[in-house]
């Protein structure tokens, strides 16, 4: 039996942190082509997590690039996913890069 | 390339140019050791319905499973190595009648709107 | 076709199927009872629907997605379900005053009461859809709609005083009534501002297969057209103001009254075009909200759809456009008032606006789906006035409808 995973529920998902402390909300999950299949790279949490996927977009709204967001880069082995709803970080948040605006 | 930003929520496009329906979940492989590597694209209402609550999706697929057969207990799923194009839709490499996405319109046309004369 | 064919076409279509239920009712209200006093309500709404129009066709014609379409993939289903829902019961309202409208000039026409003509009408509306394609649907019936041009004529064979016109194209305060003047200028807002109507524009544009090519004609229709059919509902309140008001009435509650329109100018004539004005108009009107409640929910699935394909190709799409209508005219077959229930539904199409409009903001900033053609400054800003609007009008409906309503 294959060990799944949804992503579409994923989103908006709390992460916490190694001890326990919430880091923030599922936003996007990156995948890139391996040899014939596309597996995941890394996860997008967002610290304001209100709307994401409002921010996550390529905007400008009069002329003002969507600032610099809040948030981490979660390479795919730092996520701890043996329970899908409640996703547990298993690095230290400092070792995190941040979420750049695109 | 990001999920949730290019590939959730997109409309799907079989072998001829048909609307097949959207992308209403992806699902992942869990490997250990490995990194998740993307298996399945799901289209379906009980997809739908459990995205709005684990409850919601477990009554639609009893009502789809009820109405429906054991086949559509769960959303139709298509292997992720069928998408072979990803642009202003997701196109499959397939034809839609090889999948169970259309059993309801198809039951619709058949038993309803087939019957109107006209159509 | 060659375009300047195509956009006279599109102008046409824009003109006769302008007018329908809502901005008939309202703006002959408008005009009973408070003359040229509103004026600038006809005028906001129509410029507000000229750019949000051209927007829809815009971001149809750059993106290949049609808005409800997008709204779904851009933000997911779970917040699409909010729009969906709403939209889908205000359409449900209006199309039911619209049957109603239809049910009501059949009424005047032959005398048995309008709720024996609900069914029919809604009848006609269905096989029409059943049997036709978007082309004939869209030409042909908004084409017939042009005998609401009438009210046009009319207006200016009673010969207004044109500055005092101009004059309330301009907003001033009523010297009585406020809370009744305002209920009705949200009214008229609403029905000159309803999310169909752009909805079904870009539906329309992606059923017509408009590409980056049609830029120039969607900006010649949207402003062309919607100005043209602006000046009819214009005219109807120019002629409520200069029949009803003299005659003593100032309250346009009781539907009989409407036949009284025209009978002035044109004599029996009049009556004669009045009903098929009103029972070309909400036909047309109809025909597209009924299409638009398919479009919402079959591009929200991703299901095939296309007023083009058979039924029996698009069976989810065909039940869709059938169950609309025959829900919509079960509210007026058992009785209920078409004039009570087109002020109330133009109301709440009011404060329902800003669940649609602020996802098509954001759309139509999207580098991802209109490219290079992003809104400039001022259709941002002309967007983020009607979500302004539209974000007053929702607080302010509810207790205006009581006090004015």
């Amino acid at each position: 039996m294959m060990a799944e995973l949804h992503i579409e529920l994923l989103l908006g998902r709390r992460v916490a942190g190694p001890d326990g402390e919430p880091v923030g909300r599922i936003e996007e999950v990156c995948a890139e082509p391996a040899g014939p299949d596309l597996a995941i790279t890394e996860y997008h949490l967002g610290v304001d997590a209100a709307l994401e996927r409002l921010s996550a977009s390529s905007m400008s709204l009069f002329g003002f690039r969507r600032r610099r967001r809040r948030g981490y880069r979660v390479p795919w082995d730092k996520l701890d996913l043996s329970d899908p709803e409640h996703p547990r970080l298993i690095c230290p948040l400092a070792e995190l890069a941040p979420l750049e605006s695109q | 390339m990001e999920l949730v930003r290019d590939i959730l929520d997109k409309q799907v496009v079989d072998r001829h140019e048909t609307k097949m329906g959207k992308v209403d979940g992806i699902v992942a492989e869990l490997r250990g050791g490995a990194p998740p590597r993307i298996a399945f694209i799901e289209i379906g209402s009980v997809a739908l319905a459990r995205r709005l609550g684990p409850r919601l999706g477990r009554l639609v697929s009893r009502l789809s499973a009820r109405l429906g057969g054991e086949a559509h207990r769960d959303p139709c799923r298509i292997d992720w190595h069928r998408v072979r194009d990803i642009g202003v839709d997701i196109g499959l490499d397939l034809d839609v009648h090889d999948t169970t996405v259309f059993d309801w319109q198809d039951w619709l046309r058949d038993h309803v709107v087939g019957r109107i004369p006209g159509a | 076709m060659n375009k300047l064919l195509e956009i006279s076409l599109g102008i046409v279509t824009s003109v006769g199927g302008f007018l329908e239920v809502g901005s008939l009712t309202t703006a002959a209200q408008a005009g009973a009872a408070f003359g040229f006093r509103l004026v600038w309500a006809i005028v906001l709404g129509t410029i507000c629907i000229i750019f949000l129009v051209e927007m829809a066709g815009r971001f149809a014609a750059v993106s290949r997605h049609t808005i409800s379409d997008a709204i779904r993939e851009r933000f997911g289903f779970n917040f699409f379900l909010w729009p969906l829902i709403a939209t889908l019961f205000v359409n449900f309202l209006v199309l039911a005053a619209e049957i109603g409208g239809a049910a009501i000039a059949l009424e005047f026409a032959t005398g048995i009461g309008f709720q024996w003509w609900a069914l029919p009408v809604a009848l006609v509306a269905w096989l029409l859809l059943w049997k036709g394609t978007f082309g004939f649907i869209e030409k042909g019936v908004s084409t017939l709609g042009l005998v609401t041009l009438c009210f046009v004529v009319a207006a200016v064979m009673l010969r207004p005083d044109w500055k005092a016109v101009a004059a309330g194209a301009v907003p001033s305060l009523p010297g009585h009534d406020t809370a009744r003047y305002w209920f009705i200028a949200v009214s008229i807002l609403g029905a000159s501002i309803s999310p169909y109507l752009f909805l079904f524009y870009s539906s329309g544009a992606v059923e017509d297969k408009w590409d980056k090519s049609y830029l120039g004609a969607n900006r010649a229709i949207a402003g062309l057209g919607m100005s043209f059919g602006g000046t009819i509902a214009l005219g109807v309140l120019i002629v409520a103001a200069l029949v009803l008001a003299p005659r003593g009435i100032a309250d346009v509650d009781d539907y009989h009254q409407l036949p009284l329109l025209l009978i002035p100018v044109f004599g029996f004539w009049g009556f004669v075009l009045f009903c098929a004005s009103l029972g070309i108009a909400c036909l047309g009107a109809a025909l597209e909200i009924g299409l638009q409640q398919a479009y919402l929910v079959a591009q929200g699935f991703g299901w095939n759809w296309g007023e083009d394909l058979k039924p029996r190709d698009n069976a989810g799409f065909a039940a869709v456009y059938t169950l609309a209508l025959l829900m919509s005219a079960i509210p007026i077959a058992c009785g209920l008032d078409p004039l009570k229930l087109t002020v109330f539904s133009m109301a709440l199409t009011a404060a329902s606006l800003p669940l649609t409009v602020v996802p098509f903001l954001f759309l139509m900033n999207d580098e991802r789906y209109v490219k290079e053609h992003r809104n400039g400054t001022i259709a941002n800003a002309a967007v983020l006035f009607v979500i302004a609007l539209g974000c007053v009008l929702a607080i302010v409906t509810i207790p205006l409808e009581i006090l004015g309503g």
